[in-house]
């Protein structure tokens, strides 16, 4: 059984008088266990999909199943499903009256949670925010903000979890111990998340497949790797030592897409299969070239969302 | 519903309460204010006319705390989740619309508890007036009435915030000043132009008032009939605000503003 399953899921916004179609007509699943990245540019419909999949907004049509179960049937469907999920934003706050701790104590008990304090200990240990745990959330930083949010994201161990664009904010550092806790904790409890993120990088180092949306539609689901295999260019450049005329010969020979030169430099690209690189750089070699530095721009998940989301149409 | 959640949000409410200095300022200063404006205008009415009308005027502003700190509390309790963009987090939660109105409507209550306790207590101390010359069946009844329409309101600000969002939070502070005149709080019913006489026998709460000021003024029994018939169209309304509330929440997960939260 998958975790989450939408079909044909629509939703619409009107807008001064005029219909906005947010999300349009997408279907995907989700495995239990997976990390499944939502990715797109500003207004493509991933917080859409994930508020309507969190109960906060109503569909149009379509359907969406949660851990077996479809919410919209009726309240205690939404209830029973809402006790097993949870959500984690930058962008929403919790209460900012209240402490760290009050507001961790709140959700716990909305969660029904036994030994509420353990629960709440553990977790500021892991977002490193034990020593602030009785300063009000009016007075954190939005780094810290946004720690506090994850704490309350996880207070429940949801078998399902949103997190939407979690580690704005957040330093370097902190951000990628944030990485390591979502990814420890859920190999440990295998729960399924839904990730959504602008920085790339860390689309492609946490989940196992990706949609990537545009105008409300999914234009593609796969894995990162093969996201990148789409760009099939890689560029290079290489400062050269010696013969810098024989190099550029041989680029002119073999029809080489130059994309810049300088004065001891040339940056060019091939095609990404290792073979035709080999090559041609057996040829620069054998020719007496002399290369003191080289350069490999493999092609990157920001390439193709750069790429999808100019196209603007769908592919799938 | 579940206790546990509402437990869970009254909790969330206490917190609110003890951090911050406003929210005692509510409870405390604007009743104590009127205590004294009251108080002083009676006695300026006294040397006038030698007329008392201390017990009308204090009773009065006592029992009307209860629509007051109802109404406000609840509307203001709401919006400070939309200031504090919480709303998103509380409606993820499994957490159900009765379960946060049920909420807000307790601690709102007991609020308006504390600050009726404590007028109580002034008016006593200051004016040596006693509240509890009023049968306790009618104060039972007065302030289950008064809450009741408190609640009317709060909800029906709470709905329309619900559907326009935080552009029309004014009227979380100023609806129930508007309500006010109408209600006879202070001022008998024959005693307001004929244009507005429709409406406060609309209003629920003037049944109450009216009722306070026989008793006090004229020794008139107290006429349980006229409770009755504030208490059934006090749940009239509630009935109707119940489902505009219920429709407006529906709306407000249709346009998104539980998500934005603005």
């Amino acid at each position: 059984m998958d975790a989450i399953e939408v079909n044909n899921l629509v939703k619409s916004f009107r807008e001064k008088n005029k219909l906005i179609k947010a999300v349009d007509n997408i279907s995907f699943s989700v495995k239990k266990g997976e990390i499944f990245g939502l990715l797109g540019p500003n207004g493509a419909g991933k917080t859409t999909t994930l508020n309507i999949l969190n109960g906060l907004i109503s569909k149009d049509s379509g359907e969406i199943k949660i851990l077996g179960l479809d919410p919209e049937q009726n309240e205690l469907n939404w209830e029973s499903v809402k006790n097993k999920i949870n959500v984690s934003t930058a962008y929403y706050s919790l209460s900012e009256q209240l402490t760290i701790r009050q507001n961790l104590k709140v959700y716990a008990m909305l969660y029904n949670i036994k030994n509420i304090q353990e629960k709440i200990d553990q977790l500021l240990q892991m977002f490193e925010l034990k020593s602030l745990d009785n300063r009000k959330v009016v007075q954190l930083s939005s780094g810290e903000k946004t720690r506090v949010s994850l704490c309350k994201g996880f207070i429940n161990d949801p078998e399902v979890l949103f997190l939407d664009e979690c580690t704005v904010g957040l330093d370097p550092d902190i951000a990628e111990k944030t990485r390591e806790i979502i990814r420890d904790y859920q190999e440990q409890k295998g729960t399924t998340i839904i990730f959504t993120s602008h920085y790339m990088y860390e689309v492609e180092e946490l989940c196992n497949r990706i949609a990537f949306m545009n105008n409300g539609r999914i234009i593609k689901i796969d894995t990162a790797g093969n996201f990148k295999k789409l760009i099939k260019k890689t560029s290079i450049e290489l400062t050269i030592k010696e013969n810098y005329p024989a190099l550029m010969k041989i680029m002119k020979e073999r029809n080489i897409d130059i994309l810049s030169t300088g004065t001891n430099t040339v940056v060019f690209e091939v095609s990404s299969s290792t073979d035709q690189l080999y090559k041609l750089m057996n040829m620069i070699f054998k020719a007496g070239v002399k290369i003191s530095d080289m350069h490999m721009n493999k092609p990157t998940l920001e390439d193709i969302f750069i790429q999808f989301a100019r196209k603007k149409q769908r592919v799938r | 519903m579940k206790w546990y959640r509402i437990k869970a949000l009254l909790l969330k409410y206490f917190y609110i309460s003890i951090n911050s200095v406003d929210r005692w300022f509510d409870i405390f200063y604007w009743p104590v204010i009127d205590i004294f404006v009251w108080g002083f205008a009676s006695f300026y009415i006294k040397e006038l006319s030698n007329f008392n009308l201390l017990s009308v005027l204090m009773g009065g502003v006592i029992l009307w705390i209860f629509v007051w700190k109802s109404s406000q509390d609840i509307a203001t309790f709401v919006l400070e989740d939309f200031w504090a963009r919480n709303l998103y987090n509380l409606f993820s939660s499994p957490m159900r619309i009765s379960e946060h109105v049920t909420s807000i409507v307790l601690f709102a209550f007991i609020r308006g508890l504390i600050s009726f306790c404590f007028l109580i207590l002034l008016a006593f101390l200051l004016y040596s007036f006693n509240i509890f010359a009023l049968p306790i069946l009618f104060i039972a009844a007065a302030v289950f009435i008064l809450s009741l329409f408190g609640w009317v309101i709060g909800l029906f600000v709470v709905s329309l915030i619900l559907r326009f969002g935080q552009r029309i939070q004014i009227l979380a502070w100023s609806i129930v000043w508007v309500v006010q005149p109408f209600s006879c709080v202070f001022y008998p019913l024959s005693s307001i132009p004929s244009w507005a006489k429709p409406i406060a026998i609309f209003l629920p709460t003037t049944y109450v008032f009216e009722n306070m000021r026989a008793f006090f003024l004229e020794g008139r029994a107290i006429n349980y009939g006229e409770l009755l018939y504030s208490f059934i169209l006090t749940l009239f309304l509630m009935i109707i605000v119940g489902f505009f509330l219920y429709r407006s929440y529906a709306k407000a997960k249709q346009s998104g503003m539980l998500a934005k939260g603005d």
